[in-house]
């Protein structure tokens, strides 16, 4: 009995300090947590709220695929328009600040600058502790100085190429007129050289497709003329696959037929050829090869709004007829399959119906096409062996009961056996 | 009771079903809506059919429909409410210490007793074995006799 008063006594007074220091601290410590936007007076202790982890991986993801849109061109610096400097800006969630694109001449030049930058950093550093990111995830959100410097590289090498053009802002995204009237300038005049290394101002991931790879070719050949290209040559040849495709769709369109197109390509190498030696030579022929192959209009490509090649694949697949079951597994039940154990029962069946349900839902089977008189696999009651004999068994059931009614019938009249002295005697 | 499972009158529809049930046990219940034995069943198998629902179907069968008689005579269904279980169109045996093996005669005495049986029946196939035994204890098990051919 002592015991219990004694910890009556005690108990009071802990019980209050203890509360007391616990509302002390909640009533000091109210805070605004950034990711979920709301004022706690948890602590620590908000970061492990389910709803926390929740909300910060999504606010991370958020920034994150900003990031990936800057990183692109981090990859692949472009020329940045000055009429689109002010539309470009970039909100660092870390820092709390807006970076703007003013002044700079390639696009995200400031951004990338930004998330490299040591404040970025150490703002970084301090969101993670703070909101409990990891700090392993820190890489993912700022730019290592490794392709800052690159990347300046490539600017300063694109910077140096773009200084001998004359105006930048009129040589992007020129409408279809200008790239007709220059596809037919370059035919007339072309040793212009000033125009290729205008190009050449472009990196692989970047071009403008459509309209400047009619000037690709003079480019290129600009380029190795110069010395200064060390990736042109491949990528060379695709513009001109390019270029060609591009001709000829806009032929195809256009009043004109297609054979003129060809005729107007052929023309344009030929010229080629004579203009840039041997060293485009090689590409060159690799192009009329592939305009060979592409000779075929009906298939159509990008430019002429035809479906692209993988889709016929899908057709295929409904046009196909039905695979043999066992031989080629759908990537779907393979997976499926593996997950299951493979010995349990009828997995076999399994297998071969699932992908018979599959084909009739694609409506290349009929559906219910079974044998009206299918039964399942059973094992019967008073059957000894395998199940299918149960099934043999129950067959000759079926045919059975006529007989056994006909044979029953017969066997009705029974008669008392009356022996032959009885006969004889009642004959007698 | 019949009207919260889906219930089969013709041969065709439990052909499907059994076709079309993949990797799931299923349940046929052979019976008629208004046996009580049946009705207790039915109550017991429509209160289950959720909580087993991941790794079992269930359907009732109307041993009266002209259709279901081939069904009836193969599986050799005598009394009723007799239960059949099915896995990948195969069928699936219970030791349960009664005399027949082949089936689950009766109603369960409560739902658990239901559940865990189907449950033993899938795990026993996921494993490849197309007998298992009854988990349940004897004195759950309804008793009943069977006469060969009507001896």
């Amino acid at each position: 009995m002592e015991a219990p008063s004694e910890t009556n006594n005690a108990n009071p007074s802990t019980v209050t300090t203890k509360r007391n220091s616990k509302t002390k601290g909640k009533n000091n410590d109210f805070e605004f947590c950034k990711v979920c936007k709301l004022n706690h007076n948890q602590g620590r202790r908000h970061n492990y709220f389910p709803n926390h982890i929740k909300s910060l991986s999504s606010f991370l993801s958020r920034f994150q695929s900003k990031i990936s849109d800057v990183r692109f061109f981090l990859k692949n610096p472009s020329l940045l328009r000055p009429e689109l400097a002010s539309r470009n800006r970039f909100w660092c969630v870390f820092c709390d600040s807006d970076v703007t694109e003013h002044g700079s001449s390639f696009a995200c030049e400031k951004a990338i600058a930004h998330l490299a930058s040591v404040d970025h950093l150490k703002n970084l550093k301090t969101f993670m502790w703070k909101h409990g990111g990891g700090m392993e995830r820190v890489d993912r959100f700022q730019v290592s100085e490794a392709d800052l410097a690159k990347y300046e590289q490539k600017c300063i090498s694109m910077k140096n190429e773009g200084a001998s053009e004359q105006s930048r802002g009129a040589l992007i995204g020129p409408s279809n007129d200008i790239h007709n009237e220059l596809k037919f300038d370059y035919i007339d005049n072309f040793d212009r050289n000033h125009i290729g290394s205008r190009n050449s101002s472009f990196p692989n991931g970047v071009l403008p497709l459509q309209n400047h790879t009619n000037e690709k070719y003079q480019v290129s050949q600009s380029d190795l003329s110069g010395g200064a290209a060390s990736n042109t040559s491949s990528y060379d040849n695709k513009s001109l696959l390019l270029a060609s495709n591009a001709k000829r769709s806009n032929n195809v369109q256009g009043k004109s037929s297609l054979t003129e197109g060809h005729l107007h390509n052929g023309l344009v190498y030929s010229e080629k050829r004579e203009a840039n030696g041997e060293v485009s030579s090689a590409g060159l022929l690799k192009l009329t090869q592939i305009s060979s192959t592409v000779h075929n209009v009906d298939v159509g490509n990008v430019h002429s709004g035809a479906p692209p090649p993988w889709f016929d694949t899908t057709n295929r697949i409904h046009l196909d007829p039905a695979p043999k079951p066992g031989t080629k597994m759908d990537p779907v039940t393979k997976t499926v399959k593996s997950k299951l154990n493979p010995k349990r029962v009828g997995a076999a069946w399994a297998e071969k119906r699932k992908l018979e349900m599959e084909m009739e839902r694609r409506g290349v089977l009929l559906t219910n096409r079974f044998d009206a008189n299918w039964l399942p696999n059973f094992g019967r009651v008073w059957q000894s062996g395998s199940r299918k004999e149960s099934l043999k068994e129950f067959a000759v059931e079926a045919k059975k009961p006529p007989k056994d009614e006909i044979e029953s019938d017969s066997s009705v009249q029974l008669q008392p056996y009356i022996s032959k002295r009885m006969r004889r005697e009642a004959n007698g | 009771m019949s009207y919260l499972l889906k219930t089969l009158k013709k041969k065709e529809e439990v052909d499907s079903m059994i076709r079309d049930t993949i990797d799931k046990l299923l349940v046929l219940r052979f019976g008629r809506s208004s046996d009580s034995v049946c009705l207790q069943l039915d109550d017991i198998l429509s209160k289950s059919e959720r909580e087993v629902s991941k790794f079992a179907s269930i359907g009732l069968v109307d041993v009266d429909s002209e259709e279901i008689q081939v069904y009836t005579k193969y599986f050799d269904i005598t009394l009723i409410p007799s239960t059949v279980f099915f896995f990948n169109a195969h069928h699936m045996k219970m030791d349960s210490g009664s005399a027949d093996h082949t089936k689950w005669v009766g109603a369960f005495h409560r739902k658990q007793d239901f559940i865990d049986v189907v449950e033993e029946i899938f795990r026993g196939a996921m494993k490849g074995k197309l007998i298992v035994n009854c988990p349940l204890p004897p004195e759950r098990i309804p008793k009943f006799q069977l006469l060969y051919k009507d001896m």
